[in-house]
């Protein structure tokens, strides 16, 4: 068949679909594409008929594009609990299958990637990237340094990126869900923004149904079952993807959006004459954290900005994820944890007060030495921050930290710094809700859009009108209910 | 801070004998030229793979020693002689000795070189002595592929188990080769699939190759 003619799908609901023949279509390891002549579409067929005829995938694929789907409203068909502004949400964040293929073979109707996840003509001057998906490795390793600068992005934007990524996977872990190959060529960033999209949803384990016979991608497996890759597929002992295994890949990538580097390949050799058990062992058995304070045996000499450079919620996650859970499952933190403290960390973002800073941000871990660990420029002028607290239902006057916030100019406030019911995640309200204007010297917090916003000496603070932040001041964020305290204090 | 990244050497052996000559060198240059620029768009491979080839005629020789790929010049080719395989295998595994990189215990070294060798017809020398040269060098995969009516599938079993055959020289044969070498080359700077000391699972070859069981 020539390339360019164009078929005609049917699809297991009965529609048609076109789509255009191409004797040289993209093909991975288990699917090969095409697309439809709008290109808004991507059709996947299995490269092995074994693979496509097998009923149990058949109906775990069902289950995928039904009722495990969280891009679709409970209404239209998809998940359960899902509205439509999440479902909106997360089809921004997933390419997730949308319909299968009947005819002429078992396959799958996607969703092509959102334009912003593929390089424009000025991505870089010394290679031609036109058309190419960022993949998440082109910003992470060596490879970076050909990009534009305009298209790396900074630490900012790269936190940005792991808290969506975080966000993502603890969606589909809640239904129960995993991915099975989590890795830099499964999840597309655009530092430029901080999205993220998560691809190749088709080989998610789904409860209760026959599992993939994926292993994973190089660097993203988790050490167990690289460990127990030599063992039968039944055999109990084998270590086949999970929940659990996602959450060894997902700190993996964290790690590498935020130190572009990888977590457990350093200097330490494990096998001296085979460089492929070498790294079988470095990424399996044997795997060590270059930053393992226990073990210093794979620390790279010249390690200068690490885990302690970040917030300590997040130092402690990532020593939980690699020390503790490396080889124990058990003991990885949840997507869900990692979404927290990786949001606890945006919320202590400052920007570096040196121009020629390239990281541009950093998490202030100690407000008394508030120095950019990339660049080592310490900030001028004193830090405030803002002390978020709760009260503790039925008990008055008891309070509970809520979390903080250290503030910059135009740093805006969302809802979930106003309301203690409030979280930062895919059903807040983004509408900014009040912001910081550093105005003749001093701190403001100026309301915006917040109902019943006091001053600490207890007065209505129309909207418009501003709070100054001075260091011991305490006041509700709204009177309402629900109302945050918040505590202020400036350090330096 | 320094990178603990193991390079993928690759070594391409290419038949520029004069039955090359023509339509089959030209779309040989053109593959070199694609499989570079397909790379280059592959961050893994881009980060991995180092690149060298070797071609023969009357005799053998590296026209462009291993080299990262963005530093990768398009050698000179050009078609003309007989068909020196044994000896283009014997240059093979000497450049094999002096440029892969081998573990130390301080010094991670090279994955095991890739090897895709395309001939048109029979060897011209002694093969023997090559394949025994060979032998003493570690290679990952090799894959032979014989293009043409005049290529021997027995011959190149001697080489490797892994023996292609393509039934003629057109020019979109050669670029399906090129474009089969070049999804290898990727799924081999991402796989650890296979356990160690297994040969990298490749993609299956393009429609028209048959593959010498």
């Amino acid at each position: 068949m020539l390339s360019g003619t164009v078929l005609q799908a049917v699809l297991e609901n009965g529609n048609t679909i076109e789509y255009v023949y191409d004797a040289n279509a993209p093909r991975g390891g288990m699917k090969h594409t095409f697309f439809t002549p709008d290109k808004q579409f991507a059709i996947q067929f299995f490269n092995d008929p074994k693979n496509a005829a097998d009923p149990r995938m058949q109906d775990r694929i069902r289950t995928i594009v039904g009722i495990y789907n969280p891009t679709l409203s409970e209404a239209d068909g998809g998940a359960v609990g899902n509205t439509d502004k999440t479902a909106g949400y997360f089809r921004q964040r997933f390419c997730w299958p949308l319909a299968i293929v009947r005819q002429p073979e078992f396959g799958i109707v996607c969703p092509t990637y959102p334009r912003n996840f593929f390089f424009g003509s000025d991505a870089s001057t010394v290679l031609n990237l036109k058309g190419k998906d960022k993949k998440s490795n082109w910003f992470t390793g060596r490879n970076r340094k050909y990009l534009s600068p305009d298209e790396r992005g900074n630490f900012r934007t790269m936190l940005g990126t792991a808290i969506g990524l975080s966000r993502t996977v603890r969606r589909m872990h809640q239904a129960g869900l995993a991915h099975s190959d989590l890795s830099c060529n499964n999840v597309l960033i655009d530092p430029r923004t901080g999205a993220s999209v998560v691809i190749d949803i088709d080989s998610l384990v789904v409860p209760n149904k026959y599992a993939p016979e994926v292993v994973g991608t190089r660097g993203y497996i988790a050490p167990e079952v690289l460990a127990t890759l030599g063992l039968d597929f039944n055999d109990p002992r084998r270590a086949l993807p999970c929940v659990q295994t996602d959450l060894h890949a997902l700190p993996v990538l964290i790690y590498e959006y935020l130190f572009f580097r990888h977590p457990l390949i350093g200097p330490k050799i494990y096998d001296p004459n085979d460089a492929e058990r070498d790294d079988f062992l470095g990424l399996g058995e044997k795997a060590t954290f270059i930053e393992n304070p226990n073990d210093v045996s794979n620390r790279p000499p010249d390690l200068d900005v690490t885990i302690k450079s970040l917030s300590k919620g997040l130092e402690e996650l990532f020593i939980r994820a690699f020390v503790n859970g490396l080889h124990d499952p058990a003991e990885r933190p949840t997507a869900m944890e990692w979404e927290r403290e990786l949001l606890r960390a945006w919320d202590k973002l400052v920007p570096c007060d040196n121009s020629r800073c390239e990281k541009k941000w950093f998490i202030l871990r100690d407000a008394q030495n508030p120095v950019c660990p990339f660049c080592k420029t310490r900030k001028n002028g004193k830090i405030t921050q803002m002390l978020f607290k709760s009260e503790m239902r039925g008990r008055k006057g008891v309070f509970r930290d809520k979390g903080e916030l250290v503030v910059y100019d135009k740093l805006p406030l969302y809802d979930w710094h106003v309301y203690s019911n409030i979280h930062n995640d895919e059903k807040a309200n983004t509408d900014i809700a009040a912001y910081i204007a550093f105005y003749n010297g001093m701190k403001l917090l100026v309301n915006q859009n917040i109902d019943g916003m006091l001053s600490p000496s207890g007065r209505l603070v129309p909207k418009g009108s501003a709070v100054e932040l001075k260091d011991g001041a305490a006041f509700k964020m709204t009177g309402g209910e629900n109302g945050l305290l918040c505590e202020v204090a400036v350090s330096g | 801070m320094s990178d603990y990244i193991r390079r993928l050497p690759v070594y391409l052996l290419l038949d520029c004998s004069g039955s090359m000559s023509g339509e089959p060198i030209e779309a040989v240059k053109q593959g070199i030229k694609t499989l570079i620029s397909e790379l280059k768009g592959d961050p893994q491979a881009l980060e991995t793979a180092f690149l060298s080839i070797i071609t023969f005629d009357s005799s053998a020789r590296q026209i462009s020693p291993l080299t990262e790929l963005m530093l990768f010049k398009e050698p000179q080719i050009q078609a003309g002689g007989a068909t020196a395989l044994g000896g283009a295998l014997k240059v093979l595994a000497e450049c094999i000795k002096n440029e892969v990189h081998t573990s130390t215990a301080t010094q991670k070294g090279d994955w095991k070189p890739l090897v895709f060798l395309m001939t048109d017809g029979a060897p011209t020398d002694n093969i023997d002595e090559g394949i025994d040269a060979l032998k003493q060098v570690s290679t990952g995969n090799i894959i032979a592929c014989g293009a043409g009516a005049n290529a021997n599938a027995n011959t190149l079993k001697k080489i490797t188990n892994n023996v292609l055959m393509m039934n003629n020289l057109t020019a979109g044969d050669m670029a399906q080769f090129f474009a089969w070498v070049s999804s290898s080359i990727k799924a081999s700077s991402k796989s650890i699939d296979a356990k160690p000391g297994e040969a990298i699972e490749l993609p299956p070859p393009p429609q028209g190759f048959v593959i010498v069981p």
